[in-house]
Formats: C-alpha cells, structure tokens, sequence
C-alpha cells in the first residue's frame, strides 16, 4: 500500500514501542504511590516528561525548556479541551447572582474538530465564541485576531497548523498583538491555546518562544502510540475534570507510563531528524505540485499554492479534482492502493463540516468538495508520490464527470 | 414448558369463496418463517383462532415474527385450562397477576362461549371474573370503557384465557398477492413501501442500483440492512444488487444536464423491467410520492413507467413525509435509512431538473441515448444476495 496519509495517523515505530512497553512494565508501581515501586514509576515518569520537555524545546530555539510545564493527556484532542474547558471553570466560578459569568472564546474558523466542536460545545452552554476567518491563503490575519479581542475574551485558540491545508499560522505575530490589544482594552492578556498537533516534529515550534500559554500534542501522528498526547502549558491552568490531582492536577488519573515513554521516545527521534525529514517533505511536495500541474483540471488548495512556500507545512497538501466528489477519489485511490482521505479523518462523516476549512477560506464549495489531502511523513518516498499521481490521473479521467 | 400464543386474524375472514387459501397461506408463513429463526413450533388451526406453540425460551424471537408476519391481526400470550370454572378463574387470576405487577389497575374482562355445555354464559363468566379479580387484587377497578387492561376468555374446543393482544401487521398472507419487485435505495421512502405492499400480500425481491464507486461500499451495506428489515415482512427476500456506473457515466456524459435523474430512472425501470419479468414478478413497486423531488411528478412518472407494462405500485404516492417517516420509524427502517452514506451521488443530479416531462420528446431523447447495450451488460453482472429472515434486536 501507498500510504499517503500521515496527518490521519503514522505508522508506529514498532521497536520504540516494545522498548516503552518493557520499561513500564519493568516499572510498573503507581507513580503516586508512596513505596519504593511507586517512587520508581515516578521517576521514570518524570524522566520522560523531560525527555519529551525538551524534545518540544528542541523543535524551536528551546526556550520551552525552561519555561511552562508538560502534561501527559490521552492526545491531542484532550489536550485542547483541557484548555478550552477551563474557561467554563472559570465562568462558573466568577458566577455572579447564580448566573455564569459572561466570557468569550476567540478562535477561528479553521481549527480541528478538536477546538472547534468544543467551541461549539461551549457555546451551548453560554461560553459566547468568536470566530475569525483565514485569508484566502489559509493564513489567519494576526490583525484580525488582535481587533476580535473583547474585554472579556478569557482565551484565544489559534492552531499551529492546519491539518488539511498545512497552512502554518502566525503565532507569535498573533500572540504579541493579542498582547497589544489587551493593553489597549486595560485588561490582562488572555491565555492563547495552540492546537500544534500537526506542528511537533515537523516545523520549528516552540511554543514559549512564541509567547502561548499552553499547546496540544499527540504522540501517534510522529509515529507513537496512539492514547499518549500532551499538553505544555505555562502559568496555571484551572482543570474541568479533578481526581487524584495527577499531572498537577490538570490531567487527573493514573498515567500511562507505556504511553509517557513512548511519547517521548518519538518525539525525540522526530525533532532530531526535523530539519532532514522536512526537507524531504520539500522535495516530495514539490514532486507532487509538479506532477499534479500535469493532470489537467487538477489544483492544489489555495489555488496557487507552490512548493517551497513557507507558509505551508511540506507534509500536507489539498488537492482538488474538479468534476469528482472527494469522497469518490478517495475511494478509488484506496481500491489502486493508495490510502489519502478528504480533509480531516475525524469528520469524514459529516458532509458539511468536512469542507468547513476549505469553504472558510472562500474556496467554492464544488470545488472544495471534490478535494482531498495527501500528507507525507518520515518514510515516504518520491515512488510514493508517483504511484499516486499515476493513479489519481487514471482515476480522474475515468470517473470526472 | 412451552409458550402459546393465540393469533387474531382479520381481512382474512372477509374472503369468502379463496377463503381456505389464504388461511392455508398463513399457517404455512408462519410455520416456515418461525422454522426459519430457528423455533420448534406447532401451528394449530380452529375456526377462526390459530394457535402457536413454541419452547419458552423461544418466546421473544416468536413474538418478533407473530409482529411482523402480514395476515396476523393480533397475538396474545394465552393460558390453555380445561374447561372449568376454577380452571378458568384460576388462570385468569395469573393473568390478572401480571398485569397489576405493571402497575396497571382498571380492567374489564371478556368472554366467548361457543362450547355451550360450560356451565356459565358468557356474561355470567366476564362477571365472575371480575368479582374474582376484584378479591383477589385490592386496589384494581373494572372499567369497561377505557380499562387500562383487559382479560379475555374463550371457551372453544378447549378454554383459553389471556390479556390485550399485541398489534400485528394485520392485511394478508405474503405471497397471497403474487411477487413484486421493490425498487430499493438507501433513503427513507422505499423501505416504507415495501412494507406497505408486504402488508397487501405480496411477496417482494428488492432491487438495488450500486454505482461505485460513486456509492460506496457503505451504501451499499445499508441497503443490506434495509433488506433484512423488509425481509423480516416478507419472510425472507432477495436483493439484486445491479451495478450502475456505467450507465450513470453514459447518462451524465450524453444526456442534457436537466435530464440526467429522468433518464437514470427510466433507465432504472427498464432493468427492473426485465429482472421482474425473470422473476415472474407481477408489479414493480416504487416509493415514489407525487412531487416529492422534481422526478416524481406525474409527467415524469409516465415517462419512468413507460420501459415497463408491468403495473408500477406506488404505495406512497399520496402519502405526507412526515407519514411515511412515522412507518419507518416504527418498522425500525428510519434509523438505517438516515445514516449518512449517499444513494446517489450528488454530482449526478442536476441543478435544475426537468420537472414535467412530455412523454414522446423525453422518450426520443431516451432512445437517443443508446442505453440498451449497457443495461443489458449490468443485467448481467447483476448478483443476488440472499436475505434471510433474522431476529433483530429492537
């Protein structure tokens, strides 16, 4: 199989895993245990957490070492909602006369199911949410960002990058005038959460240099286990969900040592291989981008996007097949043995809000419809890229319409 | 120990000169659907009663068939006493038992004496019932108007007690009305249908038009589990599964966009033309609803129905939408019908369709098309899947 569609999911490094499996079972106590198996589980915990601290530090100029604290959480998508469900915690303990206190949620129109369903979620329950729209690019206008700001805006959540367009957004940019229009508002700065799921390991990131307060990781799109994420976050965070006070108590329940190691052992090995695996990731895209320029009525998503554009992540690219419904070239590729999917895996379910990214960008909806996304990632190869244009071309022009 | 059930059955007992037919018909459903979920059972015929009788622990998947088996207006879970008062009156008593354990309190209770040597009359045995009843259970009412239960004793060849019977589909034995073939999608509509038309006696295979991979394998599955639920009716059914993506590509290619849907239906109609012919099939049967989409309004129809002199039945051709999701919703369709995997791509239908075809232009343009090698080749390839009658879980 040609697998094309690492930003869904990689495949695991199976030998890190085995060996992240035999230490946690060799340390097998409660790390919140009192007795000596307890203390040694804690330390091996603990060592991965800084194994992992500085892997994330590494992937940027490594200011994070220093700063802020990790989280183990079960992925990504728990990493987010702890961050984003803090809010609600703290509206309900500002109550005023039995009423929730009024708050915001500043985010955009492009996030993951992750931040947005529970956006969404919580403006359900009266958390008021504002959303920003990307440029055309994909790109969220810092500008934008800092004029949406209200006086009781209690975080904004901006994602690092996209995971169907690879659109990189300007987070430090968007951290310092956020920061500006709080001083102009004569309030303090709200957190800024950053879903940076498809960031570790594939761009430079750091989130304290980039001045946010907390991000979100998971281990299994750098080739770990899934269940095993992160959340990095500075300052303190005022968790929805309490128990035994694990992971400072922001991530309450017995941790996954099995999953701490392996996290960290992946994290490692892809910000020590970055600047090589990105650089490839370069090479394929701009393989895939000349390839597609051959097949007539194909376009890559924006319109316009080349290779070598710094505003893209190299692993992921969207690609429109006017004429022939995603879904439908999807299909077909896998019968020919090539596995992409439509914009994000996690809501190929729903028709709509599978194009919800594409259609922000003002892409028309025909044409986002019959897109997809190929992603790359460390063991993908330029045989890769040519199985698929080979068979995305014989596809096309048997079944356009 | 052994549970029977007594079944009421209904229009069956208007026929007058095929009379024993249909009656033969029904016991034979319903011996063989029962044999075919797997239940040891003996189908006992009186005058106007039939009776069946299955191991205990079969009584559940009995009582999914009884409910869903055509010709059957009502079953009841009945007691079998000789024919005595305190026999009677005893299990009347339990019966009574069972429904005061729901909490149920005001009843009325009925007789039927057609054994004229009992000691009681019908009256005087309804009354004693309820004066027994009323002993033995305080707090319970009789009410004859609106009793929340009711006990019903029946003094035959032999003496029967139960309580209300459960709704069955009612209508006639499958098979009584001849075969049809259902035109099956994955939506709401067409699963009704068949339903409907089961409940008229006709016994139904379905067939399904697969377009991938415009449709997907999902789709496809779903018209699967449409299937069992529409067999579950019938007793049984076949699902011709009719690759389409040719011919959809050819229509979408050559035929005028506003035409597209008409032309794929004509089409349609003319492989159901064909395979219902093979079949020995009688009808063909359709959900369509006047004006419901652009396709289904009475022009369009004609020219649909014209690749066949088989009658087309549309059972849901006056019904309401809403109407129909209530069938699907109680027969247990709606809940597959509105997962989201699409019956026909959406790239296929146009964006402002024809909506009143007339009959020799639009059949030109059909014949213009040059379909017939195509439909001939997806015949073919055409498969059946067989879809045995099964026990679903509710």
């Amino acid at each position: 199989m040609t697998y094309l569609d690492w930003a869904a999911t990689s495949p695991p490094d199976a030998g890190a895993l085995a060996t992240a499996a035999a230490a946690a079972a060799a340390a097998f106590g409660n790390p919140s245990s009192a007795h000596a198996a307890g203390r040694e589980a804690r330390s091996v915990l603990e060592e991965a957490r800084s194994r992992l601290a500085a892997a994330i530090a590494g992937g940027g100029a490594g200011a994070t070492r220093a700063a802020g604290k990790v989280a183990f959480t079960s992925g990504g998508t728990e990493a987010d909602s702890i961050a984003l469900l803090s809010v609600l915690r703290s509206a309900l303990n500002a109550r005023r006369g039995g009423a929730m206190k009024e708050l915001r949620i500043l985010t955009t129109s492009v996030e993951h199911a992750a931040v947005f369903e529970e956006a969404r979620l919580l403006e359900s329950l009266g958390i008021a949410v504002d959303l920003v729209d990307p440029g055309p690019d994909g790109r969220v206008d810092p500008a934008r960002v800092a004029a949406a700001l209200r006086k009781d805006t209690a975080l904004v959540a901006v994602m690092a990058v996209n995971n169907e367009t690879g659109a990189i957004q300007k987070l430090a940019d968007i951290a310092r005038g956020v920061e500006d229009a709080a001083r102009a508002l004569g309030r303090r700065p709200p957190r800024l959460h950053a879903d940076a799921v498809q960031a570790l390991g594939k761009i430079r990131f750091d989130p304290a240099a980039l001045g946010i307060s907390s991000a979100a990781f998971s281990a299994h799109k750098i080739r770990g286990p899934r269940g095993s994420g992160a959340l990095w976050y500075d300052g303190t965070l005022e968790p929805l969900v309490v128990g035994g006070g694990q992971e400072g108590g922001v991530r309450p329940g017995t941790e996954s040592l099995q999953g701490a190691l392996a996290f960290a052992s992946a994290a490692e090995a892809a910000v020590a291989a970055l600047d090589r695996n990105r650089e490839r990731a370069r090479s394929l895209e701009a393989r895939l981008l000349g390839g597609l320029a051959a097949i007539r009525g194909a376009a890559a998503l924006p319109l316009g996007r080349v290779a070598g554009d710094e505003r893209y992540s190299p692993f992921i690219l969207s690609v429109a097949f006017p004429g022939l419904s995603g879904e439908v070239m999807v299909r077909s590729l896998s019968d020919a043995g090539v596995a992409v999917s439509t914009g994000s895996a996690c809501s190929s379910n729903a028709k709509r809000s599978g194009r919800r990214v594409l259609e922000a960008m003002g892409i028309e909806s025909e044409l986002a419809l019959s897109a997809i996304r190929v992603s790359t990632g460390e063991t993908s190869e330029e045989k890769d890229i040519d199985r698929f244009l080979e068979a995305a071309d014989d596809t096309y022009s048997r079944l356009r319409t | 120990m052994e549970a029977l059930y007594l079944i009421k059955i209904g229009e069956i007992l208007l026929k007058l000169g095929n009379r024993k037919e249909f009656e033969d018909r029904l016991r034979a459903q319903l011996g063989r659907r029962l044999a075919a979920v797997g239940i040891e059972r003996r189908v006992e015929v009186f005058p106007g009663r039939y009776f069946v009788i299955v191991p205990e622990e079969s009584a559940r998947k009995a009582e999914f068939v009884l409910a869903r088996t055509p010709g059957v207006n009502g079953y009841a879970r009945a007691i079998k006493t000789e024919k005595t008062v305190d026999a009677v009156m005893a299990a009347a008593l339990e019966v009574a038992r069972s429904r005061v354990a729901q909490g149920k309190r005001s009843f009325k209770a009925e007789s039927r004496r057609s054994d004229k040597s009992f000691p009681l009359g019908s009256f005087e045995l309804s009354a004693e019932i309820g004066t027994r009843v009323l002993e033995a259970f305080p707090g319970t009412r009789v009410d004859l108007h609106e009793p929340e239960f009711t006990i019903n004793a029946e003094i035959r060849e032999r003496a029967y007690v139960y309580a209300d019977p459960e709704p069955g589909p009612r209508g006639l034995p499958v098979g009584s009305g001849g075969k049809g073939l259902l035109l099956l999608s994955g939506g709401i509509d067409s699963p009704v249908a068949g339903y409907m038309m089961a409940r008229r006696g006709l016994d139904l295979d379905a067939l399904y038009f697969h377009a991938y991979p415009y449709t997907s394998q999902e789709a496809r599955d779903k018209v699967e589990s449409l299937a069992k639920v529409l067999a579950s009716y019938t007793g049984g059914t076949s699902l011709w599964v009719a690759p389409f993506t040719e011919v959809q590509m050819k229509i979408k290619k050559d035929a005028r966009e506003d035409l597209t849907t008409l032309m794929m239906r004509t089409a349609m109609m003319r492989v159901a033309d064909v395979l219902a012919k093979r079949l020995r099939a009688n009808c063909i049967v359709t959900g369509e609803s006047l004006g419901q989409v652009a396709s289904q309004t009475a022009e369009n129809m004609r020219l649909t129905q014209s690749s066949t002199d088989l009658p087309v039945l549309r059972p849901l051709v006056g019904m309401d939408k809403e109407d129909t999701i209530r069938i699907a919703k109680a027969i247990g369709s709606y809940e597959i019908s509105i997962l989201p995997y699409e019956d026909c791509c959406v790239l296929f239908s146009p964006k402002h369709p024809m909506l009143k075809a007339r009959l020799e232009r639009e059949k030109a343009a059909y014949d213009e098309l040059g379909l017939e090698g195509l439909l001939q080749d997806c015949l073919q390839r055409t498969e059946r899947v067989d879809i045995g009658m099964s026990v679903q879980e509710q």
